[in-house]
């Protein structure tokens, strides 16, 4: 009975959450074909072209539109992605595991830590450039100011996913280590973390992406170079074409590369959990 | 060596977890190359004294020494203490060989590429798992998980090799396997295995030595018929699960309990008065019998359980006690009881064990 009313009202939902979820970005993926230079963000399409991609990569005759001033902002964002990754993934892991002792003060440090992802982002960004030019008097730079903004950003995340791995993570394997006559530094490499690697790897796409996206830190932070998200922020101010929506597919066409990269990693190390799973269940 | 030489020593060993005493100042010398068995219930404290000695937890009181030298402070990967765990805890990312040479590949010496093949391949085959060397640890049965983890171990030659409930996973018929199995293996190779166990049946049938853990105290420690034989304090004969231990009161020499008074030749210093006999020493007569070798409980017949080389019968006292006959099938065919029908029990006084706060006469 109850079934025959809530499902379909569950499937609309699901219907809708998933319209808006990839309404926008079809809209988009739509708009990038625009017919190019005269069409703009309209309905309906003037007519199919991919004038748009190729002005993204100045392949089409010299127009009033000018290129998108992105090249140096994209390699700029990936460079911060990654070493935010690296950074933030270094530290969560390193926290995480000192969290699997209690310790005094644990809760404290804990909140203080997990604070860094409340703290409205305008804020921590104002912050951290009044902290540069004011306090300690350096210039901010996207890879000096922006780049710890985005740490202080995305380490709570990574911490917080390889603190759930490690809270099910059984610590009788290292024992067997350390019992066999190996260092726990050693036990770490060759155990620890091989086993904790599907976690690792979530807590890198996480910080990557989060740090990628960044744009209310980084406008404060980040100085004169700007990174993606400003960039094409700034591009608004002007006027609106749709090569901006070309590079929109591309950096999703991207993501979804990123992600295809990360399954396939998850893919190979999930086989080694659900060793570790069936071992447990014994247990 | 010897088999007297001490092996390894604790010193009034004291862990606490808050307010709990998990260990309370024990005391213990262990005999080298031998095989002892402690046995506890659970909450004894028996895991924690095992990690204690591993040293993956630090005592907050006391002393211990491994081969005369005092490891109290030691991290656990430089004592060369084996362990076996009881859910195995195998390396899942590994195979079986690359979880038996982990110890030998990653230690603090350097032990060449050919010489792990032939130590690890000799260990694999002492354990009988030959041929499974390239399988991964989930695909290979429980008892043969067990014999991984009791390879990894000995391959690294330690002379002392702790275990925690290893055969608690494994179902009956191969825990009894494994039984003969293990002490056989720590026959052929100088090496003093330390047996943690909940079940009474696998001490008494393992150890050389057993060692009875009560509260974070050992309460008794001997061989394993002199433990049978006499147990020490009630709470021994207790764990056995071999006595009818009826409540009651000594008082100048004579027990008087359920069954009337008894006199009593001698009692153990204990902390409640208790009488206890063996199953396979009560004897089971008419309710209307008179020639009866000693004190006389009336009781109602229950069930049996027919268990191959023996039967046990069940009885219940007056006051809804559970009490248990053994009889031998060797010893002749058991009588033909009634369920619901009075009987009498009895047993020679003389093989009754007494424990008393009025404990010597």
């Amino acid at each position: 009975m109850e079934s025959k009313v809530l499902k379909p009202i569950l499937a609309v939902y699901v219907g809708l959450f998933i319209l808006f979820l990839y309404g926008p970005f079809i809209v988009l993926g739509i708009l990038s074909f625009q017919q190019g230079p005269e069409g703009g963000p309209q309905f309906p399409i003037l007519s199919w072209s991919t004038y748009w991609y190729q002005h993204l990569f100045g392949l089409t005759p010299p127009s009033r539109i000018a290129p998108l001033p992105v090249g140096e902002a994209l390699v700029r964002s990936l460079t911060l992605a990654f070493m935010t990754m690296v950074t933030a993934t270094v530290l969560g892991v390193m926290a995480a595991q000192a969290f699997r002792k209690r310790f005094r003060g644990a809760g404290v440090v804990f909140y203080l830590i997990v604070l860094g992802m409340m703290v409205p982002g305008v804020l921590t960004g104002l912050g951290t450039s009044l902290l540069a030019n004011n306090v300690v008097g350096i210039e901010r730079h996207w890879w000096s100011t922006a780049f710890l903004a985005h740490v202080v950003y995305t380490f709570p995340f990574a911490f917080l996913v390889m603190l759930a791995i490690l809270n099910r993570f059984d610590g009788s394997v290292e024992e067997a280590s350390w019992s066999l006559g190996v260092s726990p530094i050693t036990t770490f490499r060759k155990v620890t973390f091989p086993l904790i690697f599907p976690g690792v790897l979530s807590a890198m796409l996480f910080a990557f992406t989060l740090s990628f996206d960044e744009f209310p830190r980084t406008l404060f932070a980040s100085g004169r170079d700007q990174t993606l998200p400003l960039a094409i922020y700034g591009t608004f101010s002007v006027e609106i074409h749709p090569n901006i929506f070309a590079f929109g597919v591309m950096t999703t066409l991207f993501s979804f590369a990123l992600l295809s990269v990360y399954g396939i990693l998850m893919g190979l190390s999930v086989r080694r959990a659900k060793k570790m799973a069936m071992q447990e269940d014994i247990a | 060596m010897t088999q007297s030489d001490p092996i390894f020593r604790l010193e009034g060993v004291t862990r606490r977890y808050g307010n709990l005493t998990a260990l309370d100042g024990i005391d213990f010398v262990a005999e080298d190359n031998s095989y002892i068995a402690l046995l506890g219930p659970s909450g004894s404290g028996k895991t924690s004294l095992l990690r204690v000695i591993a040293g993956f937890e630090t005592p907050d009181k006391g002393r211990i020494w491994f081969q005369g030298r005092d490891i109290t402070d030691l991290p656990a990967h430089e004592r060369g203490i084996g362990f076996v765990f009881q859910n195995f805890a195998l390396f899942p990312h590994l195979t079986i060989f690359e979880n038996v040479a982990f110890g030998l590949r990653h230690g603090a010496t350097k032990v060449p590429d050919a010489e792990i093949t032939d130590r690890v391949r000799a260990s694999i085959d002492m354990v009988g798992l030959s041929g499974l060397e390239d399988r991964n640890p989930d695909q290979i049965s429980g008892g043969q998980k067990q014999r991984v983890a009791l390879a990894r171990s000995l391959v690294m030659q330690p002379k002392l090799v702790l275990l925690d409930e290893p055969l608690g996973a494994l179902d009956a018929n191969l825990r009894e396997r494994m039984q003969t199995e293990l002490r056989a293996i720590r026959e052929r190779l100088d090496v003093t295995f330390l047996h943690v166990t909940g079940s009474e049946t696998e001490a008494l049938a393992m150890g050389d030595r057993v060692a009875v853990l009560d509260a974070g105290r050992i309460i008794q420690h001997g061989t394993p018929d002199s433990i049978y034989d006499s147990p020490a304090v009630s709470d021994v004969a207790q764990f056995l699960n071999r006595f009818n231990m009826f409540e009651g009161s000594l008082k100048d020499g004579m027990f008087h309990g359920a069954f009337g008074a008894v006199s009593v030749a001698s009692a153990r210093p204990n902390d409640t008065d208790v009488y206890a006999i063996r199953y396979d020493r009560t004897r089971i007569f008419d309710a209307d019998a008179s020639d009866l070798p000693g004190p006389a409980l009336p009781v109602r017949y229950l069930a049996s359980e027919y268990l191959g080389s023996s039967i046990i019968f069940l009885f219940e006292t007056a006051d809804h006690k559970t009490v248990e006959v053994d009889h031998h099938l060797s010893l002749g065919e058991p009588r033909d009881l009634t369920v619901g029908q009075n009987y009498v029990l009895s047993w020679d006084p003389a093989q009754a064990i007494v424990f008393g706060k009025e404990s010597a006469r």
